[in-house]
């Protein structure tokens, strides 16, 4: 066993001595790991919504129709439009910053006085008028938007979602408030001065005159009596409103919303996507870790401990050709220490990979690994048992193929194919989630696959709450089965190679 | 070099086949403790195959081979301690130092400590390889220093036999001198020799017995003298033909010699060399010689007069 730890130390010396190798032995994996979900982008892995999102800052202190503040109407309308989720902003600085730092195009924001502005909107002379040749003029509605100049397009976009939300909000009540007033008696009033009737001749005896207008008529048929002129005065005006309802019998005047004004019905399809604010910058130093890494990590770490095979096979292959391999065959060292020799190396090497993978991962991206309630055991078997038979399948793999190759020729092709290929089915270049059904079957046909579905268990990707122990262990019991038996017939094989040449 | 004392290698019938191709056929022979063996035949006759069935790492598919009395067998561990192979192939980590190659093998054969470091040191000194060198990077060495290295780690674990596969291919003339005054060291120091080469002079340099191999055969197995014996030393002279009767002298007294078409040449072939001969009745006759030319016996002429062949065709 001496002899073996001798040889393992020889083999990792030499490793440490090619720092090429080494490095790029531990970086590239994590250079890829990271630059592919730079270039994967947030939606990797996750079920993509296609909403455009509309950012909302709600500081309206005001109240509007049905004892709702009319930003929280204007929110409503926005989140009903299709294709379209509203994020609700949580404070003044947090938009200026999102703006700022160009993670927002634009942040609509609804001021305290928004309501009361609003309220104040009338066609009447003393109301404000909001309106203008292309829409409505937020700053007398006390609207703001702060937009990012980098992002003009999507801002503009924003600015107009945010200027037929307004105006659907506005103009309804406007028009309700208006078509109220038709029953006012000033407007009656009014009314009455402004439409004179003609007097026929018959009662011109009692009426000298050639017209009379409307107010005097009502005046004359209340017979002075004051209540009963303003009561006709106020039938008048519901007579006004319900014929004018009639006429229009398409619309709600006194709706007051956009919704009641045009009697739509909603649409049972449309899904209202109201979300707050939530960080996205990322976990980890590196401000970089996000979901896609729970599915990038566990898949590149076990593709490239398996791609160890090529490395290892290599080695051992080139090894036999230098004829120091002989050279250590002619030793009086056993057997099954000069393959454990070579063995040792690739499971520490593999060890050191998957470590400095996950470590790095949860450093630099802050990768979630394991949940808290794991106990003692559970985190023993996550990072000792899995990670010792994935390496152990790895070492014994690659001394298989190692002895089976008779060249660097041969290695190349019976290693690189099933490695790269394994990985493929296995799921490590792309999740199981945008493969077909049933490749998550075939992916069982390979040690990656297996290595795959226990790793992604202890990086949850989604809000698991519990872990499936019972896989990780069937897991590594596969991969060690798979590599003993490799690992077997290497050993009768060497043996042959050693005392059985003839 | 040592004296002879007892047999250390027999091989008796020993036969190898490559598939249907007879590396070695019916090979016998013994090697006798202490003594530097040769073993020189052109490439492919077979020198190789019988190293490696030596150092036990090849089986015989017929005949016996013996370590001492005890049969070479792969799978016997405890003959590989006292055998040290030097590979035709540079067999060391080319990004391992000198001295951490013959450390990790040294350790390989069970040497630890001090005791290691001081073989490591000592077989340092040996191959050439101490000072600097030693911590140098096998890979920048030049291809005399690797052919030492490669014999160091033979050497490192202190074996009773040597076995060198042609070790001086492409080395200079310094390392090859180098290589020859540390297995001359190594074999004064009672390790036994087996040395193949296809170089004669190296052989015949080194070697007390020679084994000369063609086509899996052992064709000559004797001392250097002994196998020059097998070939003829001819003498050819010419002196100033003004006296008659100094050819009747010369003829008479060397009734071998043959005149040749020139005038006043003659040659003599014999199988010792009738040189000093030659020399000492030409003074006492007082005859004048113009040029005198010696063709010695070597063993490339033994091979030839044996198989018809140059030894390097």
């Amino acid at each position: 066993m001496i002899q073996s730890f001798i040889i393992a130390k020889k083999e990792l010396q030499l490793l440490i001595r090619d720092k090429l190798t080494a490095t790029v032995l531990f970086a590239l994996p994590f250079a890829m790991i990271l630059i592919l979900g730079l270039l994967l982008g947030e939606g990797f892995g996750q079920k993509s919504d296609d909403l455009m999102r509309i950012s909302v800052l709600n500081l309206d202190k005001g109240l509007g129709l049905n004892n709702k503040s009319w930003a929280e109407h204007a929110i409503d309308d926005i989140v009903s439009t299709p294709n379209i989720k509203v994020e609700i902003i949580q404070g003044k600085e947090l938009a200026d910053e999102l703006v700022k730092t160009g993670k927002r195009a634009a942040v609509i924001i609804f001021n305290p006085d928004f309501s009361e502005r609003v309220n104040e909107c009338s066609f009447l002379s003393k109301g404000v008028n909001p309106f203008h040749r292309d829409g409505i003029y937020l700053e007398k509605l006390q609207v703001s938007i702060i937009k990012d100049n980098k992002q003009p397009a999507t801002s503009a976009i924003i600015e107009s979602v945010c200027q037929i939300a307004l105006l659907r909000i506005v103009m309804p009540w406007m028009i309700g408030k208006a078509f109220e007033k038709l029953g006012d008696p000033e407007f009656i009033e009014l009314l009455g001065k402004e439409v004179s009737l003609p007097i026929p001749p018959s009662l011109r005896l009692l009426i000298p005159k050639d017209k009379i207008p409307l107010g005097e008529l009502l005046e004359l048929a209340s017979g002075k009596d004051i209540d009963l002129a303003k009561n006709y005065r106020e039938k008048v005006g519901v007579g006004i409103q319900t014929a004018l309802t009639g006429q229009f019998k398409n619309y709600n005047l006194t709706g007051k919303s956009w919704a009641s004004l045009t009697r739509s019905i909603n649409n049972p399809e449309t899904v209202k996507t109201l979300t707050t604010f939530q960080n996205e910058d990322g976990t980890g130093i590196l401000k970089r870790g996000a979901i896609r890494y729970q599915i990038l990590v566990p898949s590149f770490t076990v593709m490239f401990a398996f791609s160890l095979i090529l490395i290892s096979g290599w080695i051992f292959v080139a090894e036999k050709r230098q004829g120091t391999f002989n050279r250590l065959l002619s030793t009086p060292v056993r057997t099954s220490s000069i393959l454990m020799g070579k063995f040792l190396p690739t499971i520490i090497i593999s060890l050191l990979q998957i470590f400095f993978l996950l470590g790095l991962g949860k450093l630099l991206l802050g990768l979630k690994i394991g949940l808290s309630t794991w106990s003692l055991t559970d985190w023993m078997i996550a990072l000792i048992i899995l990670p010792f038979a994935t390496s152990f399948c790895v070492a014994a793999s690659s001394l298989f193929i190692g002895i089976l190759s008779k060249n660097e020729t041969q290695l190349a092709l019976l290693s690189s194919v099933p490695v790269c290929l394994f990985a493929l089915i296995g799921g490590c270049i792309f999740p199981w989630e945008m493969m077909p059904d049933n490749a998550k079957t075939l992916a069982f046909l390979t040690p990656q696959g297996w290595a795959l579905d226990a790793f992604r268990e202890i990086m949850p990707s989604s809000f698991d709450t519990t872990t499936d122990f019972q896989l990780i262990w069937k897991s590594s019991l596969v991969l060690s089965i798979m590599g003993f038996i490799l690992l077997s017939i290497t050993w009768v094989t060497l043996g042959k190679i050693r005392f059985g040449n003839s | 070099m040592t004296q002879v004392h007892s047999v250390i290698l027999k091989i008796d019938g020993v036969t190898k086949l490559h598939g249907q191709f007879r590396a070695l056929n019916s090979i016998s022979l013994t090697i006798n403790r202490g003594e530097i063996f040769g073993l020189l035949g052109p490439n492919g006759a077979g020198k190789s195959t019988l190293l490696s069935i030596l150092a036990g790492s090849s089986k015989p598919c017929s005949g016996i081979a013996t370590f001492d009395g005890t049969q070479i067998q792969p799978s016997n561990q405890t003959l590989r301690s006292r055998i040290g192979l030097v590979p035709q192939d540079f067999a060391f980590y080319e990004d391992l130092t000198a001295k951490e190659n013959l450390l990790f093998f040294g350790q390989l054969f069970g040497l630890r400590g001090t005791f290691l470091t001081n073989k490591v040191n000592e077989i340092l000194q040996i191959i050439g390889l101490d000072d600097g060198k030693a911590h140098q990077y096998s890979k920048h060495f030049s291809g005399g220093m690797k052919r030492r290295l490669n014999l160091g780690i033979a050497l490192v674990h202190s074996p009773d036999v040597l076995m060198l596969d042609e070790p001086t291919v492409g080395v200079d003339p310094q390392s090859r001198n180098r290589i020859f005054e540390a297995i001359k060291t190594i074999n004064a120091l009672g390790t036994t020799v087996i040395y193949t080469t296809h170089y004669m002079e190296e052989a015949e340099s080194l070697c007390n017995r020679i084994a000369i191999l063609d086509h899996g055969e052992i064709i000559a197995c004797d001392t250097l003298k002994n196998l020059l014996a097998l070939t003829q030393t001819t003498v050819k002279f010419s002196i100033i033909e003004d006296d008659q009767s100094k050819e009747e002298i010369l003829i008479r007294s060397i009734p071998a010699l043959k005149p040749n078409i020139l005038p006043g040449s003659y040659s003599l072939t014999t199988h010792t060399n009738p040189t000093p001969d030659i020399i000492n009745l030409l003074v006492n006759e007082k005859i004048q010689i113009i040029n005198l030319q010696m063709d010695s016996p070597n063993l490339e002429k033994v091979f030839l007069s044996l198989t018809g062949r140059h030894l390097r065709d």
